[in-house]
């Protein structure tokens, strides 16, 4: 009844069993631990169970045929679609970018494994089976890996440029470019060169970059870039009419919202106007809630480039001393589009009225009124 | 052999069959008449096969037929089943002629109820474009969920004499015969409106605007609650629409806009206002309220309530309930009366609101005394770690006695 195997296979499934039932009384239990020792557990007694049903595999002697003695070849693909299963248990409980490393290594030995599978299959020859796996995958495979390598290299390389000095990223580019075009011309002058000295040099090459793209990391980005990015003044709004060097780079000027947008504002033939869902007209006014971020869009269909900005009244930030309370888009061409997201809690009721303004462009306005 | 031990098998078999089914005969009674019963409840405010107004009643026409048609089908196949599994049960007899495939049969069976389908889908399809019809609306409400109550603000309207937005929550007040259009969103999380008499379920999605029709034929209150679960209180977040004939609704907007009036001095209202102003004004909003040097005040509800919104109070008096129309703000005999009036005098009843007769003192105080114990909420000041102190609901701020003495005597002339 229980071979051999199954009784190893029973041990390790009640060792579990015991570990997880002492995590949870004894250790200060954790979710990720839980779902670790409990997965552990029902792998195993998985494992166990196939282990029992099958009888370790064991078949008596003469019920064999010849068409079974050929073995499938070793494979990793099991081994990966394992890892990735964990890696999307462990994800669900961590964060979302190990579920999601889970579910590419799970399709990809879904993939591979399958095809492999199928070309053991084809014919009694394992190196013409081998073939035809390759012919199907390879055309896959490689642009994927070469993507990879290429992400790699690219962001490792990144890594160290964001580090260094300016200057020193000029000279380090132009030493590498060099270093590059020379190994280039030496293999290609002397190509009776051994392949394991070209592969053993593309290595070390890649284990120096992507060190010092790793040593970098944690060096840190030069200091005018973490100035920069502490001022944020990417997206440090500026609500003028002249363009601004940062806040107006990369403007969006599309949006794919068809409905649910609180109001829309248009700038036409010079006039501002607000259209509002169920409401007939245009209006000069629009009514938004208190305490709720607010989504209007505003269209440009002047020729030009406009913001749309908006003053929802001051805010005291000392005894005395208060500050204005502005939003605004960035500058969009004429036909373009672009949300501004209103959150005004204080309500319109003293002090003067809010208001949604074209920079440059006088005597038109639309109240917004916050009840 | 083998056949005559089945046959004296089949005999005890027979004899279970029958105590089983009378077993089953009182359950099954049972059950039916709860369900007949439960069908003729008298005090049903939320069926949903009683539309009050045009929307509803669109719905309706939809659902009763396709009701019935579902209904014979489902009949048609219990019975066709029932009598089979009957019919054919095992006594023992040989396996019958297996047939396999009768295409003639399948393309019938898979023809007729497509037809069905199709139907069905044409009606469906143009109800469900007709209720979303916006080019004819009289009236739009802006309506705002948040865990767990809903608030209603009407923006000027000079049509209907709404020259300043009105701000209000719980009861939500429209004209008879006027097609009001409801904008929609949530400050928190999804919650749903649904006011069964008057239209279907449509979501309060934060983020996004989302449209939804009422229309009234009768004045009358129509009860409805929040159909999406949002949390704790979800059971305990239930609306009301008010609806009043033309001539009241102006009334009841005249009201509203009427300005505030500061309780006299040496009265027992005097100091429930100061009261209010040390304990309540940090979430709620009372519109003209002045602080004793004269500046207006302006509540900081996105300072301490996690959803950013308290029910502006101004005039709490005119609804006749509170906490998301989960409790009475008036005596049971009073909301009998508004609730059983004729719908000529409803309006009037309605628009009297709330004096210190038909106040439900037990209900109001209970609720300044500890507000979470009436409903659930996270309100606990120790546990709001995930909020960053806000509460979500109102926290019980330890009143004494005599401060809810007096804020009662204040919020009585919140009118
Ligand atoms: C921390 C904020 C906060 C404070 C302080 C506060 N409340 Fe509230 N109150 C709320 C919230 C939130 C609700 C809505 C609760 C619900 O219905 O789920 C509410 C509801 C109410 C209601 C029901 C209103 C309606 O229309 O449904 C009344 C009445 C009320 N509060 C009175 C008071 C009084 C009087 C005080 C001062 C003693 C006070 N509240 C202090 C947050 C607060
Ligand atoms: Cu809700």
């Amino acid at each position: 009844m229980f071979t051999p195997g199954s009784k190893y296979l029973i041990a390790i499934t009640g060792l579990s069993a015991v570990s997880f039932a002492l995590y949870m009384l004894l250790v200060h239990p954790s979710a990720l631990g839980a779902v670790a020792l409990i997965g552990l557990v029902a792998a195993t007694s998985l494992i166990t169970g196939v282990a029992l049903f099958t009888r370790d595999g064991h078949t008596p002697e003469g019920q064999t045929s010849a068409a079974t003695v050929d073995t499938p070849t070793p494979s990793m693909w099991p081994l990966i679609a394992a890892a990735g299963l964990s890696l999307v248990l462990v994800g669900t409980v961590t964060t979302p970018i190990v579920f999601i490393l889970g579910i590419v290594a799970i399709l990809a030995a879904l993939v591979e494994w399958t095809v492999q599978a199928w070309s053991e299959s084809a014919s009694g020859d394992r190196s013409y089976n081998e073939g035809i796996r390759e012919r199907i995958l390879n055309p896959v495979e490689y642009p994927i890996l070469a993507a990879v390598g290429i992400a790699v290299i690219i962001f490792s390389f990144s890594r160290v440029m964001l580090a260094i000095s300016k200057d020193a990223g000029a000279i380090i580019f132009i030493v590498a470019a060099a270093v590059i075009s020379l190994v280039g011309l030496l293999i290609s002058v002397r190509p009776q060169l051994k392949k394991s000295i070209v592969s053993a040099i593309a290595v070390v090459a890649a284990i120096g970059l992507v060190g010092a793209g790793i040593a970098s990391m944690g060096f840190g980005m030069r200091e005018d870039l973490v100035v920069a990015a502490e001022e944020d003044h990417y997206s440090h709004q500026e609500c003028g009419a002249e363009k601004s060097d940062h806040f107006d780079k990369g403007v969006s000027e599309t949006i794919s919202a068809t409905s649910g947008a609180d109001a829309t504002i248009e700038l036409l033939d010079g006039k501002l106007t607000a259209q509002v869902q169920g409401i007939e007209g245009l209006q000069d006014s629009i009514t938004v809630r208190r305490s709720n971020p607010s989504n209007i869009i505003f269209r440009n269909k002047d020729a030009g480039e406009f913001r749309l900005k908006a003053y929802l009244g001051k805010k005291q930030i000392a005894d005395g001393v208060s500050e204005d309370l502005i939003t605004c888009t960035q500058l969009i061409s004429e036909g373009a589009e672009q949300w501004l997201t209103l959150t005004i809690n204080k309500p319109s009721v003293s002090g003067e009225p809010y208001t949604l303004s074209i920079p440059g462009l006088e005597g038109q306005s639309i109240v917004v009124v916050v009840p | 052999m083998n056949h005559i031990e089945s046959t004296s098998d089949a005999v005890p078999q027979v004899h279970m069959l029958g105590r089983v089914m009378r077993r089953l005969k009182p359950m099954v009674l049972g059950a039916a008449g709860t369900v007949f019963l439960a069908s003729c409840a008298s005090n049903a405010p939320q069926d949903t096969w009683v539309p009050k107004g045009p929307n509803a009643q669109k719905i309706d026409s939809l659902q009763k037929p396709v009701f019935a048609v579902a209904g014979i089908i489902g009949v048609i196949v219990a019975v066709v089943v029932t009598y089979s599994v009957i019919k054919f049960r095992d006594r023992g007899q040989p396996i019958p002629k297996q047939s396999h495939g009768n295409p003639a049969l399948e393309i019938t069976l898979t023809i007729i109820p497509a037809l069905i389908l199709a139907v069905v889908g044409v009606f469906t399809f143009r109800t469900v474009f007709d209720l979303n019809k916006t080019s004819d609306t009289q009236m739009i409400i802006n309506v705002t969920g948040q865990q767990w109550w809903w608030e209603y603000d009407y923006p000027a309207n000079n049509e209907y004499g709404i020259t300043q937005p009105i701000i209000t929550s719980g009861q939500l007040v429209i004209p008879v015969g006027t097609k009001v259009m409801l904008r929609q969103t949530s400050r928190d999380v999804i919650h749903s409106y649904w006011i069964p008499a008057l239209n279907g379920k449509r979501d309060a999605v934060p983020g996004r605007i989302t449209i939804n029709r009422l229309e009234a034929d009768e004045p009358g209150i129509y009860a409805g609650q929040c159909t999406e679960f949002c949390g704790l209180s979800h059971a305990n977040m239930r609306m009301e629409a008010v609806a009043l004939s033309k001539e009241d609704f102006a009334k009841w907007v005249s009201n509203q806009l009427k300005t505030y009036a500061a309780p006299a001095e040496n009265t027992l209202a005097k100091e429930g206002e100061t009261v209010f102003l040390n304990q309540c004004t940090r979430c709620h909003q009372v519109n003209g309220l002045t602080r004793a040097d004269g500046t207006p005040v302006i509540a900081a509800p996105d300072e301490n309530v996690w959803s950013g919104a308290a029910p502006n109070l101004s005039h709490l008096m005119s609804r006749n309930t509170f906490a998301g129309a989960m409790f009475n703000l008036v005596t049971p005999e009073c909301r009998t009366d508004v609730w059983k009036s004729e719908s000529l005098t409803f309006g009037a009843k309605y628009l009297a609101g709330v004096d210190e007769p038909c106040l439900n003192q037990t209900d109001l105080r209970g609720w300044l005394r500890n507000a979470p114990a009436m409903k659930p909420m996270y309100a606990n000041p120790a546990l709001l770690a995930a909020t960053g102190g806000k509460y979500r609901g109102m926290p019980n701020l330890g009143l004494s006695e005599s401060d809810i003495e007096k804020l009662v005597a204040y919020l009585l002339t919140l009118k």
